[in-house]
């Protein structure tokens, strides 16, 4: 369904010296860099599943975003969605696609949310009784009655978004690009839009490429990960895999009960594990205790916490996906030593 | 053609929207814009009165209120903000949400725009207009109203707006080079200004200068279709005078098209 080959994007940056000098510098004689936003990024998605693009800021997610979409040319290398060059006749193309930036929006800022959707209509020729079924659906898993004669501009962002991705899905695109669906909402509404991203490929088989940094965003989607960082992939799997791999550091936070006096020797004391294994922090009675869930299990670690002091207040996290992309990347930088 | 109708249809309809969802913005433009022509009225009519004679270089004092009040109107009418439009698109990136669209990206650009100069005919070309005629007929005692007249001025002004709306689109392409067009803007806006003889009538001109203007796509922009609208022109050189905005309406279709497939090449989107 979609095919990236060695996908590449330079951007040419003009580089400033700092200072007011080398601002006057930069006016007259520029000096030119170029730099690649992604480099050789290779990967396919078959049709139906849905891919989390993941990586951290910077790493080229919505170049590549925007080469699939048909808004950037890549320098080199080609990518195919549905058999088609997306660069080659974009207007065509596009009919296809839905696209959400989740930073941006497509909706007319001034006029009521009907009529974007009445102008959608319009543009991506669906008919009236297409229409009628689409909007009942969108509505009913985006609950967007409440708001869908407010004018744009009035809207909150979760609104917004619902508003945003129910645009997107209204011409039944074959494929989805979600560029950050879910930056800056509550639970509840993420809760919405994944009932709806989810809801849209089970019944129309819709592929799905979704970028976020929201680990729960991809627990709970995506069958699959495609990880980049600095333009270049490095990992490309199933997400319980990466997990296994990488995953498994967990954090604990406790408040420990000040009677007990407990230090960090004394947490560790009996617990025989190493040092590279686990890590404490403390803060007066607050403890945060990092360790890897391979080595110590998580409830071994519970119950000898449990038994050397009184707590008030205990919780274990999930290893972020920033964690596992720190471990993803300082596993690649040892590796070219 | 129905396609068309219906696809962009609904861009002018929004344009027409958004025009009267800022009701105060709109009618400070309408003011403004009347206020000017005060202005400018009174500076000429002391030029008229230091000059001695009922006529300057062939306009008479009736002449010269119709062709400021038509020429500044006119320029209103075909003004276009598509560049400052496509510029600040280019520059805080939110052009991708138009080419993640099935439409082309000028067509709907210039249906937005559009529904706006639709807008400002109704509420602002007409009245004018009407203005205008009551002038003359006060002054004059008969009725001057021409209807051949008006309508080769609707048909000059419409071709005036499509070239207005191609040269600001061509220079809105700039912010692909230079990513902000507020200086560069200010400067295209005066240049016009003077160009298209609005500021002082192309009639006014030397000879040299006069010629080479009117050839020029400038002159095409609102000089043109309110001199013909005076009824300024003898029938063989309104021929001339429409075709030759034809001829710089297609060029300068030709052009855009031809900076936009450059341009789309190396669009690097900021931010997001």
């Amino acid at each position: 369904m979609i095919y990236a080959e060695h996908l590449r994007k330079e951007f040419k940056k003009i580089v400033k010296e700092p200072g007011l000098k080398g601002s006057f510098k930069a006016l007259f004689r520029p000096q030119k860099e170029i730099i690649a936003a992604a480099d050789d990024i290779s990967f396919h998605v078959p049709k139906g599943e849905i891919l989390g693009f993941i990586g951290p800021n910077g790493a080229g997610k919505s170049t590549v975003i925007k080469m699939l979409t048909g808004i950037l040319t890549p320098t080199s290398g080609e990518c195919r969605i549905n058999g088609k060059v997306p660069q080659d006749d974009r207007k065509n193309y596009v009919k296809e696609i839905g696209v959400v930036f989740g930073q941006r929006t497509q909706l007319w800022w001034d006029l009521p949310l009907t009529e974007t959707y009445s102008v959608l209509k319009e543009i991506y020729e669906v008919s009236d009784e297409d229409f009628k079924t689409r909007m009942a659906f969108l509505n009913e898993v985006l609950e967007l009655e409440s708001f869908i004669r407010s004018p744009v501009r009035t809207l909150s962002l979760g609104q917004r978004m619902r508003a945003d991705i129910a645009a997107s899905m209204l011409h039944r695109p074959k494929v989805l690009f979600l560029d950050e669906p879910t930056i800056g909402l509550d639970v509840v509404v993420k809760d919405n839009i994944r009932q709806a991203i989810m809801k849209i490929n089970k019944e129309e088989q819709t592929t799905v490429i979704l970028t976020t940094h929201d680990i729960s965003d991809i627990e709970l989607l995506c069958d699959r990960i495609v990880m980049i960082d600095k333009g270049r992939n490095v990992y490309d799997g199933s997400l319980r895999e990466l997990k296994a791999k990488y995953g498994q550091t967990r954090e604990m936070h406790f408040e420990a009960d000040p009677n007990a006096g407990l230090t960090p020797e004394k947490l560790l004391k009996g617990l025989g594990a190493s040092d590279e294994h686990i890590t404490v922090e403390c803060d007066r009675n607050l403890f945060k205790v990092r360790f890897n869930s391979a080595e110590i299990p998580v409830a071994k670690m519970l119950n000898h916490t449990l038994s050397v002091t009184a707590v008030r207040d205990i919780s274990v996290k999930d290893a972020d996906i920033e964690e596992i992309i720190r471990c993803l990347y300082k596993e690649g930088a040892d590796g070219d030593e | 053609m129905n396609k068309i109708r219906k696809q962009y249809l609904p861009f002018a309809r929004a344009g027409i929207q958004t025009l009267i969802a800022y009701r105060m913005n709109f009618l400070g433009f309408v003011i403004g814009g009347l206020i000017y022509c005060f202005v400018m009225y009174y500076l000429w009519k002391a030029v008229f009165l230091s000059s001695g004679g009922s006529t300057f270089m062939g306009f008479s004092m009736t002449d010269m209120v119709l062709y400021l009040f038509l020429s500044n109107m006119t320029s209103q009418l075909t003004f276009s903000s598509v560049s400052t439009d496509i510029g600040e698109e280019i520059r805080d990136g939110s052009i991708v949400m138009r080419m993640i669209k099935p439409v082309n990206t000028d067509m709907s650009y210039l249906f937005t725009e559009l529904g706006g100069a639709f807008m400002k005919l109704i509420v602002f070309g007409l009245p004018v207009i009407l203005g205008l005629e009551t002038y003359r007929f006060a002054v004059s005692g008969t009725v001057m109203f021409d209807p051949l007249n008006f309508l080769l001025y609707f048909v000059s002004a419409s071709l005036a707006y499509l070239i207005s709306f191609r040269v600001n689109l061509c220079f809105g392409f700039v912010a692909f080079y230079v990513k902000n067009l507020w200086g560069i803007g200010i400067l295209k806006n005066s240049i016009i200004g003077f160009l298209s003889g609005t500021l002082i009538p192309l009639a006014f001109m030397p000879d040299i200068l006069r010629i080479i203007l009117e050839y020029m796509p400038f002159a095409s922009m609102s000089y043109t279709p309110v001199m013909l609208y005076m009824g300024k022109y003898e029938p063989t050189e309104i021929l001339l005078r429409i075709s030759l905005q034809l001829v710089w309406a297609v060029l300068i279709y030709g052009l855009s098209k031809l900076i936009w497939a450059g341009a789309v090449k190396r669009l690097s989107v900021q931010g997001g």
